[in-house]
Order: structure tokens, then sequence, then C-alpha cells
């Protein structure tokens, strides 16, 4: 085990009670990346997020934040953390609260820097009660940006942002990350890890199903489905050799395929001298591309 | 955590409808019940006009409201939202937020039991020694105590939902039973018995001991610490239930 890592996830189990949440989920996050924990709704996300930073415990296994135990990092003022539920308290000011989490923080900043940063100084004599969804998770943002932390923790954090919301958060978020910071992010969106994240690991059914660059990881995930009508008999043998291809299925007259290059794959189709009917092409969806690099993943250890 | 506690009873002074109902009430109930009796009127079995008792059943009533309804609704609310759980991710020692909230409940649970006390002193004429005021200040207020930790464990079992409902028929229940509304000498000899164990009857006798110039009763004074023990160990269990399930 490495004692400088951040992040330290040695063989851990979380169930509920059948459901296996997170199914034995080894993990190292080193200082400084920023890293997107990608997976559909159920993939376990949360409950690792959970597990990371103490809220629950796990059923085995080991989990370490700098070493330590979560709790004993989050007293350390090592971890600031935004959770996708995490309600706020009613009745007071944005001020007031952004206050509360600086006065709470071992190594806190000025509260007026945290509302400036966190784009929220606007709204900061505003009741809590009274913010829109996009506007709660900035102020969110400046709870878990109170103090000086070493690792940020963030649980869907563009939940109910609309696009420029989206990007604005993402660039103080960047800023974050600029600093030092080691930076964990929960998201279902493969644009957002591929556009933030230095590293992604992929999880499904609670275990790492992928762990690499964005790019390693579009390259596998970020697969096009084509299909077409071909007339006459099919010349399988070209088919099958079209370039890109990481699936193929034809039945009938109807080929469907999935290429990691869907442009590079129609092109070199035409050049085949065939004459497609019904072209169409589409993204794979998240869902299913987990799907293609669990069977790709499977294929390989077989 | 004392910037939490600053917090919490900054917004308890906030909010108008709990202020009401634990501040201003009381002392219009006091007024409605006592106001036709003179201090001739003695309630039976006790020794005090009904001026005198009256005071110090909403006196207790007062705090009792403050306490209890403070905490439950709150912390069943809290939970639900996930307030809670983001103040887990903080240095905030898990009792620290219970410990806020009873305070800040503690906070608003005094002037509510002062309050009574001066209508009762400058409308009904009630009298007592400066030792007496005092007593049955300090006796009420630490009394109360008792039923934050109720209020405590009653947010840590309900539901968000579910916690008014529950909290009413508790609040209420306590409250007539009790005989903080009405003597409990008037209630069927069968529910008298039954009243002598309830922690908020103990809780009014304590303060008519202090009226009738006597220390509170033992009995009294065990029966609400065999309470508070128990709804503390409650609170204390179902909370660290909670923080499993988070």
């Amino acid at each position: 085990m490495n004692t400088n890592a951040a992040v330290t996830f040695t063989g851990v189990t979380k169930s509920y009670g059948t459901v296996k949440a997170v199914d034995g989920l080894s993990l190292e996050l080193h200082p400084g990346e920023t890293v997107a924990l990608l997976g559909p709704n159920g993939a376990g996300k949360s409950t690792t997020l959970d597990l990371l930073l103490g809220l629950r415990p796990a059923d085995t296994g080991d989990v370490r934040v700098f070493g330590a135990g979560p709790r004993d990092a989050i007293v350390q003022g090592r971890v600031g953390a935004m959770l996708q539920s995490g309600g706020l308290m009613d009745e007071v000011t944005v001020r007031e609260l952004v206050q509360l989490a600086v006065a709470l923080h071992p190594k806190p900043y000025k509260a007026d820097d945290v509302l400036t940063r966190a784009g929220i100084t606007q709204i900061a004599d505003r009741r809590v009660n009274k913010l829109s969804g996009g506007q709660e998770q900035r102020v969110r943002f400046a709870l878990a940006t109170a103090g000086d932390s070493d690792l940020i923790v963030l649980d869907e954090p563009t939940t109910g942002m609309d696009v420029s919301a989206r990007q604005a958060f993402w660039a103080t978020m960047r800023e974050q990350a600029d600093q030092g910071r080691t930076v964990l992010f929960a998201t279902h969106y493969l644009e957002e890890a591929d556009a933030i994240a230095d590293r992604v690991l992929v999880l499904h059914r609670g275990r790492l199903l992928a762990d690499g660059t964005a790019a390693e990881i579009k390259a596998k995930a970020g697969a096009r489905k084509v299909s077409f009508d071909l007339e006459g008999p099919i010349d399988t043998a070209a088919v099958r050799a079209l370039p890109f291809l990481t699936g193929i299925d034809i039945s009938g007259q109807t080929v469907r395929i999935q290429s990691t290059d869907a442009d590079a794959t129609v092109h070199a189709l035409y050049g085949l001298g065939v004459y497609p009917r019904n072209l169409e092409v589409a993204g794979l969806g998240l869902e299913q591309a987990f799907v293609a690099i669990t069977a790709a993943e499977e294929a390989k250890s077989r | 955590m004392n910037s939490l506690i600053k917090l919490e009873i900054t917004r308890a002074l906030r909010n108008k409808k709990f202020l009401f109902f634990s501040v201003i009430y009381p002392s219009v109930l006091f007024l409605l019940i006592a106001g036709s009796a003179d201090s001739s009127t003695i309630v039976d079995g006790t020794g005090l006009n009904l001026p005198a008792f009256m005071m110090v059943s909403m006196a207790s009533f007062g705090a009792l409201t403050a306490v209890l309804m403070g905490n439950s609704e709150r912390i069943a609310k809290e939970r639900e939202s996930g307030w809670v759980r983001q103040l887990r991710l903080t240095t905030l020692p898990g009792r620290g937020y219970v410990l806020a909230k009873t305070a800040s409940a503690a906070v608003v649970s005094l002037p509510s039991i002062v309050i009574v006390f001066v209508v009762a002193a400058s409308f009904k004429d009630v009298r007592f020694d400066g030792w007496q005021w005092l007593a049955l200040t300090g006796a009420i207020w630490a009394g109360s105590l008792c039923f934050a930790a109720l209020g405590v464990a009653i947010g840590y079992v309900a539901s968000g939902d579910a916690v008014r409902p529950i909290t009413m028929i508790v609040y209420f229940g306590l409250s007539i039973l009790g005989g903080l509304w009405m003597p409990t000498t008037t209630f069927p000899q069968w529910l008298q018995d039954i009243a002598t164990w309830l922690p908020t009857h103990a809780y009014a006798a304590l303060g008519q001991a202090i009226e009738l110039g006597d220390a509170p009763h033992t009995r009294d004074v065990a029966l609400i610490v065999v309470y508070f023990l128990l709804f503390a160990g409650g609170a204390a269990w179902l909370y660290r239930k909670d923080t499993l399930k988070a």
C-alpha cells in the first residue's frame, strides 16, 4: 500500500440486505489527481462516496483517507465534501450558513472569499429555503470549499444546473484542482468526466469496471452504433473487416455494428462499393456502453 | 460547536410561529383559565389558589412546548433533508448537533417561563418570596431538559411526515394527563392514579412544592430523573442507529 495515497480502498464491500452496493472494491487515488467516478444510477457511486467519507461503515475491507480513517481525516480538515442529498439548514441566510462552515473548518478561508469563489455573493443575504436548485448546489459547493482541504469530494455536483451554470461550476472546480487538490466527483455524464477529469473510474454494480484516462474510457465507452441494410448477398468478410469495429450483428439484410470511430467506419463502408440503405448512426448511451465494456472485459478474462 | 448553537438560536428567534406558541401562548392561556378566578379559589388537594397553581402549570407547559416541539420536528426534518449528513462531514462532534438543538430550545424556554411569571404577578397578583421565584425558574427550566431529550428521541424515531402528529399526540397527552391544563384532582380516580406516574405531573409538582415553601418531593425529582435517563438513553440509541443507516 502506498502511504502517500490520498484515498485507498482495499477489498471494500457494502451490502444493503441482499443487494451488494459495493462489491470488493480496491482503488487508490493519488494527491493532485482529478478523478471522475462514472457509472449509471445504482452503480454504487454514492455508496462508495459514503464509505470514503465515513458516513457508512464498510462491511468488509478498509478505507483510508491520507492514511487515516475517514472520520479522522475530516476532523483534521483534510476533506471537503458536497453530497447529492446534502440538505441545508432552513431559515438562515446563505452567508450565515457559509460562516458556520468556515467556523467549523480547522483550516478556514474567509467567509467572503468562499462566497465569491462559489459565485454566490449576490445571494448571500437570501434565506436558504428561497433558493433555486442550481443556487442550492452552489451553496453546497461553498460548504465543501470553506477551508483549505486537500481532498474535495463531490457527488453529482451539477444536478439541477442548466448548461451555462454547469460550465461556470466546472471552471470553479478546475481552479480547485489547479491549486494541487485532489478532486473526486461522481457523475453519470461521460462528457463531464471527459472534460474535467485526468482519470476516470467506471463503476458498475459496485465493481470497478475500468480505470484510465478519459480518452481511454471514451475509446471503450464512447462507441457508436451504426446500422444499415444491404441488398443482395452480403460480403460478410469485408463488412467484418471494416475499421474500428467493436461488435457486429448481421441478421438477414440488416447489419448492426458498433464502432469507436463511426465516421471512419462509414467512410470505409462506402469504400467497399456497396450502397447501404436506411443508414443510422447513434450514440451508444452510457448504459449500453457499460454493457459493451463489461462484455469486452469478460472476453478478455476468458 | 458554539457557532452552530449561535446559529440555531438566531434561527429559533426568527421563527415567529414557534415563538408565539412557546413564549406568548402559555401566558394567554394562563389569563384565560385563571382570568376570572380570584386568590380565594383553592385547588383541591394542593393547598394552592388557582392563579398560583395555573402559573406553575403554564410555565411548565410553555417550557415543554419550546423544548419538545423545537427539537422533534427540526431533527426529523433535517434528518430527512440530509442536513444532518452534511454536518457529519464537518469537525462537529456527533453529539454537537443535538446539544445545539437543545441549547437553542432552552434559550427560548427561559423567556416563556419568565413571561408567565410576570403576567401572573402583574395581572393576578401572585406573590412569592424572592428565593421562591428563583427556585421556580431554576426548577422548571432544568426540568424541561427531560422533555428536550424526549423531543430528540421523537426526532430520531419519526419520519418528516409523521413527526408533527406524533409530537402533537405526545404533547397534548402529556400536558392534559399530567395536569398542566386542569388539576388532576378533577379526573376520575383511575386516571389520577395513572397521572401521578407521568413526567409532566412530576414536573409541575416540582414548582407546586416550591410555591408551598417546600423543597420538591423526592419522588417527583426521582421520577423526572428516571424519565430523563430513559429519554436520553433512547435518544442516544436511536441516534447511533440512525448514524449507521446514514
